[in-house]
């Protein structure tokens, strides 16, 4: 079917005026299910990356001093909490998307039909994924880094262990600012699933 | 249709870049591609279990209190009582009695041990890596057997004298002895038994050095047949030298950095003891120093091409300071063997290495600390050899002339932080 608006010369089967035509047919429930998938997957890829790269250093400096075997853990689990913030907020966000049943008949949307709470929402829950998922990546990977030279300097000297610790704190505090800015954005968003 | 490799785009550099290998030409002992060594972020896809075995390994350095301790033994038995409570003290514990031989053979076979673990661990490139380092203790012992056999010895007792680090199979080294020494004896040695092995590639191309050499003279030189061997060894170690830097550098980052760094001292410090193990020998000769002993001068390092052209037309002891005291990094270390303390230029070079060689353990995910490792053991193999032979001997006197390793104390640290 072809489309033009404001007068446009385009005469083929599939045209689009513009942008904003191309994103406001893309559904809202697409982004808004992209947005929960992004916000899981990078945070997992992102505590993935920290527990491989501070894994493998704690096992091999375990071998020639294995009282750091079960301190050193701790970086191990500052990098599955980045995965958990990632799980709580698709959790969040599933609660939001809500299926439109009452607002649907014989295949579109009927009169009345909230549009603009619709297309916030959309945004909204992809924006709110896409803050904790790539916030995570950071964080992993940061906590991956300082927690594999943690358990090599703690090997070495075990005075340094809490002093690294503290930078460790600080890199897995950047996933928590992307929880909280996550939630705060995705509490506004109402996936309107009748016509009141 | 598009191009057959995508060509990279941003994310891919970003993101990717550190997993996918580079395409490189052909180059010396290695295949065409290398993979990539990484970043902070991806070196530990690869080597993080390994580096973190050899910075383990890092803690058995014997402490300075350990040292204190050796320095004031009376007899062999005391230092075999203060080694039981070192990290050496397993290799040692079966013996009845230590001497200076047998502490030197356990604590090499040790480190061979480490050593071979680590490289039964490691991958590319880090595999490569650690053979470029055992490659030198092979030259090693093919000299050791080549020049064994000229003083005729025993083909089981050189086996048994062999670095471990640099084995080649039984019957590759039994066969080294069979062939004559002499130009063609060596090319037949080179055709049957050393093509196949990993040092193969350097024998080759000393061999093209000196035909190039032999057939530009037009007869066989008499007069170099009695230093050949030290000639061999001098080759094939600037050759390895020359290779292992090339690699270096194409590994890049950290490990380029540091490496070819302490590569380029390697190299001066082989220049320079050439230069003065010539002297008194036929490569010493006017006509000889300009061609053949020029040749054995490496390619890299601060002194190339300057200070090889200068090093191959010295003399005596005294030109040689004279060029050697115009390099800034390497007055000192003339300062020191002039100086009349007893120390010789070896001395001097051996602190430096020590000092360089601590600081490739400060940064991580890079190659150096796992050459570092094996250097500094051979010190602390050299400072343990000194101090029981002083023990041996009753030379308390001299006892503690040698090289701390992680030392606060250490001479260098000392000067470097403006303490007294």
């Amino acid at each position: 079917m072809s489309s033009y608006m404001n007068g446009g010369s385009c005469v083929g089967e599939f045209c689009n005026a513009g942008w904003s035509e191309v994103l406001t047919n893309m559904s809202p429930y697409g982004w808004g299910s992209f947005g929960l998938a992004f916000g899981l997957s990078l945070s997992v890829i992102g505590a993935a990356w920290g527990i491989f790269l501070t894994g493998s250093s704690l096992v091999g400096a375990a071998v020639k001093a294995p009282r750091i075997r079960s301190k050193n853990l701790i970086s191990v689990i500052f990098c599955e909490a980045t995965a958990i913030y990632g799980v709580i907020m698709a959790i969040v966000l599933n609660g939001l998307m809500k299926k439109p049943e009452g607002g649907v008949e014989d295949g579109a949307f009927v009169e009345g039909w909230n549009w603009g709470a619709m297309y916030f929402a959309g945004y909204g829950v992809f924006s709110a994924g896409l803050s904790v998922g790539l916030t995570n990546v950071a964080s992993g990977i940061a906590v991956g880094v300082a927690g594999s030279s943690c358990a090599l300097a703690d090997a070495q000297d075990p005075s340094l262990f809490v002093k690294i610790l503290i930078v460790e704190i600080f890199a897995s505090a950047l996933g928590i600012f992307g929880i909280i800015v996550g939630i705060i954005q995705s509490n506004n968003c109402q996936f309107p699933y009748d016509v009141a | 249709s598009g191009p057959c490799r995508p060509t990279p785009s941003p994310c891919f550099r970003l993101f990717l870049a550190p997993f996918f290998s580079q395409e490189d030409a052909p180059t010396m002992s290695y295949g065409p591609t290398l993979p990539s060594v990484g970043g902070i972020s991806t070196f530990n896809i690869a080597h993080g279990f390994v580096e973190s075995l050899v910075r383990g390994m890092r803690n058995s350095f014997l402490k300075d209190s350990d040292y204190h301790h050796l320095t004031q033994c009376d007899t062999l038995d005391d230092c075999k009582m203060n080694l039981g409570e070192t990290d050496l003290g397993l290799a040692l514990q079966n013996m009845a009695a230590i001497s200076p031989p047998l502490v030197q053979r356990a604590a090499i076979g040790k480190l061979s041990e480490e050593f071979l673990y680590l490289r039964s661990q490691s991958v590319e490139p880090l595999s490569t890596f650690l053979d470029f380092i055992q490659h030198e203790y092979m030259i090693d012992n093919i000299m050791l057997l080549l020049k064994g056999t000229l003083s005729g010895r025993d083909i089981n007792d050189l086996i048994s004298l062999a670095h471990p680090l640099g084995l080649f199979k039984e019957s590759t080294m039994r066969s080294i002895p069979t062939f004559e020494s002499s130009p063609k004896g060596y090319a037949d040695l080179y055709q049957c038994v050393l093509v196949d092995t990993p040092v193969g590639l350097y024998f080759s191309k000393f061999l093209a050095e000196s035909a190039q050499a032999l057939g530009s003279a037009g007869e066989v030189r008499n007069v170099l047949e009695e230093v050949e061997i030290e000639i061999i060894k001098a080759s094939l170690q600037k050759f390895w030298l020359e290779d292992f830097y090339a690699f270096c550098e194409k590994l890049g980052g950290d490990t380029a950095e540091i490496m070819c760094e302490i590569l380029r001292t390697r190299a001066d410090t082989h220049a320079i003891n050439v230069t003065l193990n010539s002297f008194g020998t036929a490569l010493n000769e006017p006509s000889i120093r300009a061609s053949d002993r020029r040749r054995l001068y490496p390619s890299i390092g601060h002194l190339y091409p300057h200070g090889t052209a200068l090093l191959a037309t010295v003399g005596d002891a005294d030109q040689l300071g004279a060029v050697v005291s115009q390099f800034s990094q390497y007055a000192p270390a003339w300062q020191v063997h002039t100086s009349g303390e007893g120390k010789s230029i070896d001395d001097a070079f051996y602190e430096r290495d020590v000092a360089a060689l601590e600081l490739a353990f400060e940064g991580q995910c890079h190659f150096a600390p796992f050459y570092s490792y094996v250097k500094l053991k051979e010190q602390e193999i050299r400072n343990l050899v000194w101090i029981t032979e002083c023990v041996l001997q009753g030379q308390k006197g001299s006892v503690n002339e040698f090289v701390p390793i992680f030392s606060q104390h250490a001479p260098w640290r000392v000067k470097a932080q403006g303490r007294r």
